[in-house]
């Protein structure tokens, strides 16, 4: 019988330019120096039973990738949590583990993010003033932006796909929190959203940096964390 | 200094991982508790330059020393390095973003002639004077090594010393030497004499050439006591002896080799007449089976990759292949790692082999006669037949291979345009061979490739006096190539070799230190990347050659005479130069000289009392 876990990890700004490809290749290796017991796909080229999450957008620090792994026989989570963190690359931390229950893929069940920006503005702007941009971008019933896609530029509106977002003065700098749509289909990039607020309201902002902070999985009418037991498929004690 | 590149400049170059370090297995260190810096320089892109094993080995060796701290450094590509320049960023190292000038040794290895601007540019950018002449006391050493190293000429101007043969021991005497001197508080020439006759160590200020009315040298000099007339060839004498990295650094970003690179041997035992490597690496060395696969189990523990490939001039000729196979799949196969067996020459053992190791599908496999009649193979001593190739083909069409790749070289000395011709009827009886063998939806199935490499004289070869063609000549032959093999068959797939790429080659592989001219002015001109095909400009190279008064001609296609002073004799390789000059007479007459496994021939090599030689009948 195998096992399946599923982990959360962050990553710091040392390792945000890692591609997704990458990482999965990252994960395989770390998995084989951790020694754990891996289950393989069976064929020719033996594969890990590995899956991920949304796959994040480079230049992304985050305290919320998600990926599920088979193993061949049981692990204790806290025991696959302190074993892998031995062996991943300095910049990397398993957050969670704990038991999967369900063979959906995890993808799947994502449909929001929550994100932080940090940001500059070109001009001074007061706070209640970048309130009001803000506002401006709540209120409008469509926000058109450019986006790159398999078939080159089109245009998109994202206002459906942005759930709430608040900003702050932080050390003289912006702080955005948004809320946005993320998954398979309707994914809204936090770039992407500072884009067309920007060209929205006709501001140049210039981006210090950007965090994915959770992912949500959508569960009964409710935003779960994906390790939520509902949404591994683990019952409810 | 630290330096800090912000997300915007990294969001708009290709692969910005490229510049940012921290990979698994970075050695951190902090570079305030060490007494030397060393930066170790690979004039290529990142992945072209992690995929090199000799990085991998000496960034092992120098870290192992508690005071120093041995960083690297790669050529930004283009966009990177334009972006830089604009914003005034030196180039830095990735361990802990430290521009090139602050290190007290900046090392270079030299793979390839085409790499030679990209060492120019990288100086430039760390804020290091290209030039050694205008190093002043705040600048670091810099020095160079690698194969091309056997023939430092034409980098003399630029480098400050040279490091020729295998580093791993050398490397540290150097370093050795650096504490000293920093202690004594002595002048910057006073580094330069207490290493310059450290066996291996070359300081080409500390000569002199100087030519005759026609160009070619008169002699080179030393211009001082404390340098020697020449300079021996540094080796390993025991490989066992020394360390070999097992926690490699795993890149984030896909390199070109990105796996674990066992090493087997140095040298070869063959003796192909037109092959460099063939003779700066002897004698042949082998690492024992036990130590090989101590590293191997060792390393894949640490770096979690999941190929081992095993890395030789000739992996066919390591005395221990099937006990290290045996040995090596027991640990690969219970770890799910695959084994890679590149070079391998294709008998019923190795197909065997192959096809134990190879769970995955079975694609490509290669085939080198390098000549396609007997009597040019003879004349480079390659020691196959016709018979040989069908053989090895027809084993592995039966053991279900589905691709046939053969490498053959146009232009070596006394080619006709017969021999040109036999390649294309070589490959034409592979063709039939594989019709016969495989049935009918297989063998259209099958790719068959032939590769027609441009030859490139070498320094320390047998061919090092020989002229290449001329790129008319080499144009000619190559149409005639492809008539040839259209008539017969439209199954080959014919790849060549850039002309003015291989023409340049040949310039700066035998080329004097008059060269240094040109080098600086085809890099000031814009070169940089002249291996990469879209940013080769080789009229800016001519000019920079017509500039300086000097003709590619008399370095490329000029025959020399065997008593002419070459720019590298004052380099001893430890191969005599009698044992090269009887090769060549052989060659003219097509006649075979046995390997070093049958018996020795007295190449000279002997005299470092290591590996083969001893061992062999002589
Ligand atoms: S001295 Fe003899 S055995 Fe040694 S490398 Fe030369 S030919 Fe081979």
């Amino acid at each position: 019988m195998s096992f399946g876990i599923r982990f959360r990890f962050s990553r710091d700004a040392t390792l945000k330019y890692i591609a997704h490809l990458d990482m999965l290749r990252l994960f395989e290796r770390t998995l084989r120096r951790s020694g754990l017991p891996v289950a393989h796909s069976q064929g020719f080229n033996p594969r890990m039973k590995l899956v991920f999450g949304l796959p994040m957008a480079m230049g992304l620090t985050s305290g919320s990738e998600y990926a599920d792994v088979e193993l061949e026989r049981e692990v204790a989570p806290d025991l696959f949590l302190q074993t892998m963190n031995r062996s991943l690359p300095q910049g990397m931390k398993i957050l969670a583990a704990v038991p999967v229950a369900t063979n959906e893929n995890i993808m799947l069940r994502i449909g929001a993010a929550r994100y932080w920006v940090l940001f500059r503005s070109e001009r001074q702007i007061s706070a209640d003033e970048m309130q009001d941009l803000l506002q401006r971008l709540i209120d409008a019933e469509s926000v058109p932006v450019m986006k790159k896609g398999k078939k080159g530029l089109h245009e998109v509106n994202v206002r459906p796909l942005v759930f709430s977002a608040a900003v702050a003065k932080v050390d003289g700098e912006w702080l955005l929190e948004a809320f946005l749509s993320a998954g398979a289909n309707d994914n809204l990039r936090p770039d992407l959203f500072m884009e067309a607020w920007q060209h929205l309201v006709s501001r140049t902002f210039q981006i210090r940096a950007m965090h994915r902070e959770e992912l949500y999985a959508s569960m009964d009418n409710e935003w779960v964390e994906p390790t939520d037991p509902r949404a591994c498929g683990v019952p409810v004690s | 200094m630290k330096i800090e590149l912000d997300d915007a400049m990294l969001l708009s170059v290709e692969k910005p991982a490229r510049y940012t370090g921290n990979e698994l297995n970075m050695v951190r260190k902090d570079p305030e508790a060490v007494q030397v810096r060393y930066a170790f320089c690979f004039p290529d892109t990142y992945e072209v330059g992690m995929s090199h094993l000799g990085m991998k080995i000496l960034y092992h060796v120098l870290n192992l020393r508690e005071d120093t701290y041995c960083e690297r450094v790669f050529a930004p590509w283009t966009d990177m390095a334009e972006k830089m320049r604009a914003e005034n960023i030196p180039l830095f190292s990735l361990e802990t973003c430290t521009p090139l000038r602050e290190f007290d040794l900046v090392g270079f290895t030299l793979q390839y002639e085409m790499s030679y601007t990209n060492i120019l540019d990288m100086l430039d950018m760390g804020g290091i004077p290209v030039l050694s002449s205008e190093r002043g006391d705040s600048d670091p050493f810099v020095m160079a090594g690698g194969p091309c190293a056997v023939n430092p000429e034409p980098l003399a101007d630029f480098i400050d010393l040279f490091v020729i043969g295998e580093g791993e021991e050398v490397i540290g005497e150097l370093v050795d030497a650096h504490v000293a001197w920093k202690k004594s508080g002595a002048s910057r020439e006073a580094y330069l004499e207490s290493v310059c006759a450290i066996e291996g160590v070359y300081v080409p200020s500390f000569y002199a050439p100087s030519h005759q009315e026609d160009g070619t040298l008169l002699s080179i000099v030393p211009n001082r006591a404390c340098a020697p007339a020449s300079i021996r060839r540094r080796i390993v004498k025991d490989l066992d002896a020394v360390p070999f990295p097992e926690n490699i650094i795993v890149p984030f970003t896909q390199t070109v080799h990105d796996r674990i690179m066992l090493e087997l041997f140095r040298g070869c035992i063959r003796g192909c007449r037109f092959c460099q490597a063939g003779i700066i690496y002897r004698p042949v060395r082998e690492r024992s089976v036990k130590n090989l696969t101590g590293i191997a189990t060792r390393s894949i523990c640490q770096t979690g990759y999941e190929e081992v490939s095993l890395m030789s001039l000739s992996t066919s000729d390591y005395s221990g292949l099937s006990e290290l196979t045996d040995a090596l799949l027991k640990v690969t196969d219970d770890q799910k790692v695959s084994l890679a067996l590149p070079s391998l020459r294709v008998d019923n053992f190795s197909l065997n082999l192959m096809e134990r190791v190879s769970k995955v599908r079975k694609s490509g496999l290669t085939f080198a006669p390098e000549a396609g009649s007997q009597r040019l193979r003879d004349v480079i001593n390659k020691g196959v037949t016709d018979e040989d190739l069908i053989q090895s083909v027809c084993l592995a069409v039966a053991g279900g291979w589905s691709s046939v790749k053969l490498y053959f070289m146009l232009g070596l000395p006394t080619e006709t345009m017969e021999d040109v011709e036999a390649i294309a009827n070589l490959a034409f009886r592979v063709v039939d061979t594989c019709r016969g063998m495989a049935d009918g939806s297989v063998f259209r199935g099958m790719k068959i490739s032939l590769s027609a490499a441009t030859f490139v004289p070498k320094p320390f070869t047998p061919f090092q006096w020989e002229p290449q063609d001329t790129m008319a000549q080499m144009q000619q032959k190559q149409q005639f190539l492809r008539e040839k093999l259209r008539q017969i068959s439209r199954r080959v797939e014919l790849s060549w070799h850039d002309n003015e790429t291989s023409f340049l080659e040949a310039v700066l592989a035998r080329g004097d230190r008059r060269l240094g001219k040109v080098i600086l002015d085809a890099w000031r001109g814009g070169c940089r990347f002249d291996s990469w095909r879209e940013h080769f400009r080789y009229s800016v190279w001519m000019k920079a050659m017509a500039d300086n008064g000097l003709d590619p001609a008399f370095y490329a296609n000029r025959r020399r005479p065997v008593e002419e002073v070459l720019p590298w004799d004052h380099i001893d390789m430890g191969v005599t130069r009698a044992f090269l000059t009887s090769e060549l007479e052989k060659a003219t007459q097509a006649e075979l000289t046995r390997n070093c496994a049958n018996g020795c021939m007295g190449c000279g090599a002997a005299s470092y009392g290591a590996g083969i030689c001893p061992k062999t009948p002589r």
